[in-house]
């Protein structure tokens, strides 16, 4: 009985947060495809417009920012050391990253997207989630 | 630190999942503790020593 009552307090949370994402990404997926139809339809607007839809998708992002924050205050000190440690290499892997592509650009090599940055970030959280599940096991 | 959690769980029949739902914490974290992989803050070892009626002392031990 307890342990079916841990394992429904666990997938409770899991499913908490599953909700809480989902309904954000959701969200977000739902803002950017209306911005980039209205943004298609609006390429004669003045600036200050076009900027606006342009960061509309944010508002939700928010709410996906929002979520994960609450997820990690649902998790015990042990997960939480190990985002944190996930984290701390996603952040320092991406500055290396980041300044080691910057000073090649000096060099000529070409300008990359700002979007560059998180599709460095999010492998690495995930890499070093996967080093620190495996430093505490 | 050295710890004797596995015993003391062992002996009153519960799983690594029965004694994270009395700590609230996960299976995982249980785990990690019972194979010295991580030293629980100060707040859980009393919450384990109280669990188990004794004192912190004599759960963990220093290496």
């Amino acid at each position: 009985m307890m342990t079916l009552n841990a394992k429904s307090a666990s997938s409770s949370r899991s499913r908490q947060y599953l909700k809480e994402l989902g309904g954000a990404m959701l969200a977000y997926a739902v803002v950017l495809l209306a911005s980039i139809s209205w943004l298609n339809r609006h390429a004669d607007l003045a600036s200050p417009w076009r900027d606006l839809a342009a960061l509309s998708p944010m508002l939700p992002a928010v709410a996906v920012l929002w979520a994960i924050m609450r997820q990690m205050r649902r998790l015990d000190e042990l997960q939480r050391r190990v985002q944190f440690e996930a984290l701390a290499f996603a952040f320092a892997g991406t500055a290396l990253l980041s300044f080691g592509y910057g000073f090649l650009e000096g060099l000529g090599y070409p300008r990359l997207s700002m979007f560059a940055v998180w599709g460095a970030m999010a492998p690495l959280w995930v890499l070093g989630l996967l080093i620190a599940v495996r430093r505490y096991r | 630190m050295k710890n004797s959690l596995r015993e003391l769980r062992a002996q009153r029949g519960w799983s690594q999942t029965d004694l994270a739902e009395r700590l609230n914490v996960s299976r995982q974290t249980v785990n990690a503790i019972e194979n010295e992989r991580y030293d629980p803050s100060l707040p859980l070892a009393f919450q384990i020593a109280k669990l188990f009626d004794c004192a912190i002392e004599a759960i963990f031990s220093a290496d």
